[in-house]
């Protein structure tokens, strides 16, 4: 019973099975929105129907029971299999026949026999340099008056299918890391905010990360047809209030920090502006330029000084852009007034002079955290290295023998190749004619 | 010198050279193999050199960029796959039957493209999803593979006509054994390939959107592909079978590949609308 179980669980058969099953399935989730709100699967399909999908999960199919059991079938299939062939594929990679065995001239599928007259010290010498170019370095050994030629090469290269077989295993390995000890979200950043939640995906509440990601700055650019050209965020992480890193993410250029993946996604218009103003100081001598949104105060250098931009007319009286400043003086009245643009306005020791007025973007971040990442990737390294071993190399053996005849010596030349034996049995033609000459 | 109207050129090359091989099909002479060849071959240099012209545009027109990026320039490179690999798995077929598929499917897709006038063949700018290095190692990998599958497509679809097709007509095909052989061949080949697409393109979803795999129909449908040809391959090897069966897995491989390829973005919608 246990080794029909083993049997069946490390079968082919059901390998074929499980691909065609996981195959056809995967085709449901290609066709039927996955992860849309339950209104909208109540609206396509509604009654009896949505009791049945929802059973089945099809509205979240590659996560569902059934189709995580199928996945998980296979990696018993897999591992199985590369269980039970192991010994069989260890004994062909290093089994020893005696040097002298003669089946191999009668059961290899490349053979060939011819006679020649040359002497015998002579024709050990050409087999030796035949066997060198198509195997490496020969064994010799006699038996009776003939003497055997072994060489062979390319052993490893049995092990290429079952290194595929392994690096599958790894890396559904670390698919299931990823899917335990990972999560996968989403979070809006509005310029000059900042948070620490992300909002996982598939509505499965959301995450703390323990630290600050801040939106510092959007740039978008655009290319002539108005298609975006490049968009990026300038990020900063801060640990209890304090930045520890800065960084500018772009598509394809995400920010790692903490094990989190912080990747570009996508952008919009927050509503409202960001204001450029410079200020200059005739006390202190100093020169700055202040970025701040509406309503937010900003510290100016020296006193205790700080400036907001209370409201913002695109037009106005007719004569352009102005922003309506505040100045706040602790202890005293605040200072409020107009600043037209690039007219400057001085208040005291200070000139300002409102320079500038962008939209305010949001940044759209895709929030990962998976653990299973290197898993994956050395499955991938792993996986190519066995495909190379099992295209490019192949375990190429020959066996030579050299008897006495009448009037000269019977050469016997016999051949193997675990794959590419057509290239192994032109080598050997070619070979053997040039060895008749 | 326009690409699309160098592309124009080969198309014309190709179906003559498609042509050329029936001939030597046909009538079983080298003479018209040997000038096949040469005409397939004169069409994979002008077709190289059309995508390099393309390639040099797009610099010029200063939005430089390899040219695999919208569905104009993944056809084009399709075709281009196809004869590229028919002439490097070439010594493994000893018929001209191969270079008949190999190059009437390269003309029929080039003929789809430069022909139609539907097909938009504007270097367009990339958009910054697709600003990844990633891109053109998973656009070329993808591409080989498809084009295996096509050849092996080929080869089955004659496999088939050859089992129902009047005893005189399937006589002059190659042997059965020979066509499921060179089938098997080409799809190992392309399964490796397609491996090392979809290894690339999670790469790059790794990069762009953070995650290697989400599930959106294009990475499903190739994962559909993988499996379809991944079950031929088991089934030969392991399981034994040969014949009408592989032939019937591997026209089912094709249009799975059609479908990840056209289908996903014609008539499923994800992420991946780009090609
Ligand atoms: C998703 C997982 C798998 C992948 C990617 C895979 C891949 C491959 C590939 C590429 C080949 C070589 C085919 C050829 O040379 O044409 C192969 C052969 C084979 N596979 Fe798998 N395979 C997988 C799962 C399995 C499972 C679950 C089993 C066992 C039940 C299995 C059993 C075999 C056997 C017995 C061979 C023949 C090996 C030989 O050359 O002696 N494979 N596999």
């Amino acid at each position: 019973m246990q080794k029909t179980i083993y049997t069946f669980l490390s079968s082919v058969r059901l390998t074929i099975f499980l691909f065609f099953a996981v195959a056809a399935t995967s085709i449901f989730g290609t066709i039927v929105q996955q992860g849309a709100s339950p209104d909208r699967y109540e609206e396509m399909f509604g009654g009896k129907l949505l009791s049945v999908l929802t059973f089945f999960n099809v509205f979240d199919m590659y996560h569902s029971w059934w189709f995580t059991f199928l996945l998980l079938m296979l990696s018993v299939n897999l591992a199985a299999c590369t269980f039970r062939q192991a010994p069989r594929v260890i004994r062909l990679a290093f089994r020893k026949r005696p040097v002298t065995d003669d089946a191999p001239f009668v059961s290899s599928p490349i053979r060939k026999r011819f006679c020649s007259r040359s002497d015998r010290e002579d024709l050990e010498r050409r087999v030796s340099s035949f066997l060198v170019s198509l195997a490496g370095a020969p064994v010799r050994a006699e038996k009776g008056d003939a003497s055997y030629f072994f060489a062979e090469k390319g052993r490893f290269s049995r092990f290429g299918m079952t290194l595929v077989h392994c690096s599958v295993l790894v890396i559904l390995g670390g698919g299931l890391v990823g899917a335990v000890w990972g999560f996968s979200g989403q979070m809006t950043l509005v310029e000059g905010g900042k948070s620490d939640t992300v909002t996982l995906f598939s509505g499965q509440g959301t995450v703390n990360l323990g630290f600050d990601v801040a939106c510092e700055n959007f740039t978008v650019t655009y290319y002539e047809s108005g298609t975006p050209r490049e968009y990026k965020t300038d990020l900063a992480i801060l640990n209890n209030g304090e930045t520890v890193l800065n960084d500018t993410i772009r598509v394809n250029h995400p920010l790692t920090h903490g094990g989190v993946k912080f990747s570009q996604a996508t952008f919009g218009v927050a509503g409202g502006y960001n204001f450029r103003v410079d200020v200059i100081d005739e006390a202190a001598n100093e020169e700055s330029t202040v970025r701040m949104n509406r309503m937010k105060k900003h510290a100016l250098p020296g006193d205790d000084l700080s400036l907001a931009v209370a409201r913002f007319d695109p037009d106005f009286m007719g004569r352009g852009p102005a922003a309506l400043g505040v100045l706040i003086r602790p202890g005293t009245e605040h200072d409020i007034f107009w600043m037209p643009k690039d007219l400057p306005i001085r208040k005291g020791s200070r000139i300002f002079t409102f320079r500038d007025f962008d939209t305010v973007y949001y940044s759209g971040l895709q929030v990962n955290k998976d653990p299973g990442v290197p898993l994956v990737w050395l499955g991938f390294i792993l996986i190519g290295a066995g495909f190379i071993t099992h295209l490019f190399f192949s375990h190429v053996r020959v066996w030579v023998r050299i008897a006495k005849v009448d009037d000269g010596h019977e050469i016997s030349i016999a051949a193997q190749a675990d794959r590419n034996r057509d290239t192994l049995e032109n080598k050997v033609n070619s070979l053997v004619t040039r060895f008749q000459d | 010198m326009n690409d699309a109207f160098l592309v124009g050129i080969v198309t014309f090359v190709y179906f003559f050279a498609a042509f050329m091989y029936l001939v030597a099909f046909v009538f079983r002479r080298t003479g018209p193999a040997k000038a096949a060849m040469a005409t397939a071959f004169a069409g994979l240099l002008l077709h190289s050199s059309a995508l390099i012209v393309r390639w040099i545009e797009s610099y010029r027109l200063g939005i430089g960029h390899a040219p695999l990026s919208n569905f104009y320039e993944s056809m084009v490179f399709f075709s281009w796959s196809i004869v590229f690999v028919f002439f490097v798995m070439k010594k493994t077929y000893r018929t001209s039957l191969v270079g008949v598929i190999a190059m009437f499917f390269a003309f029929l897709i080039l003929a789809y493209v430069s022909l139609s006038g539907t097909v938009d063949c504007r270097i367009e700018p990339l958009i910054p999803a697709l600003q990844s290095n990633w891109l053109i190692s998973h656009v070329i990998s993808s591409f080989l593979a498809y084009a295996c599958f096509t050849i092996a497509f080929g080869l089955s679809v004659l496999y088939l006509f050859k089992h129902y097709a009047p005893a005189g007509f399937a006589r002059a095909l190659p042997d059965s054994s020979f066509l499921d052989e060179a089938t098997h061949r080409i799809i190992s080949i392309g399964f490796v390939l397609l491996t090392v697409g979809i290894i690339t393109g999670a790469a790059w979803a790794d990069r762009a959107w953070g995650r290697y795999w989400g599930w959106d129909p294009k990475e499903t449908w190739s994962l559909i592909t993988w499996l379809v040809y991944g079950a031929f391959l088991h089934a030969r090897i392991a399981r034994g079978w040969t014949g009408m069966k592989m032939s019937l897995i591997s026209i089912t491989g094709f249009i799975s590949v059609i479908f990840t390829y056209l289908g996903v973005n014609y008539i499923l919608a994800g992420l991946h609308s780009y090609l």
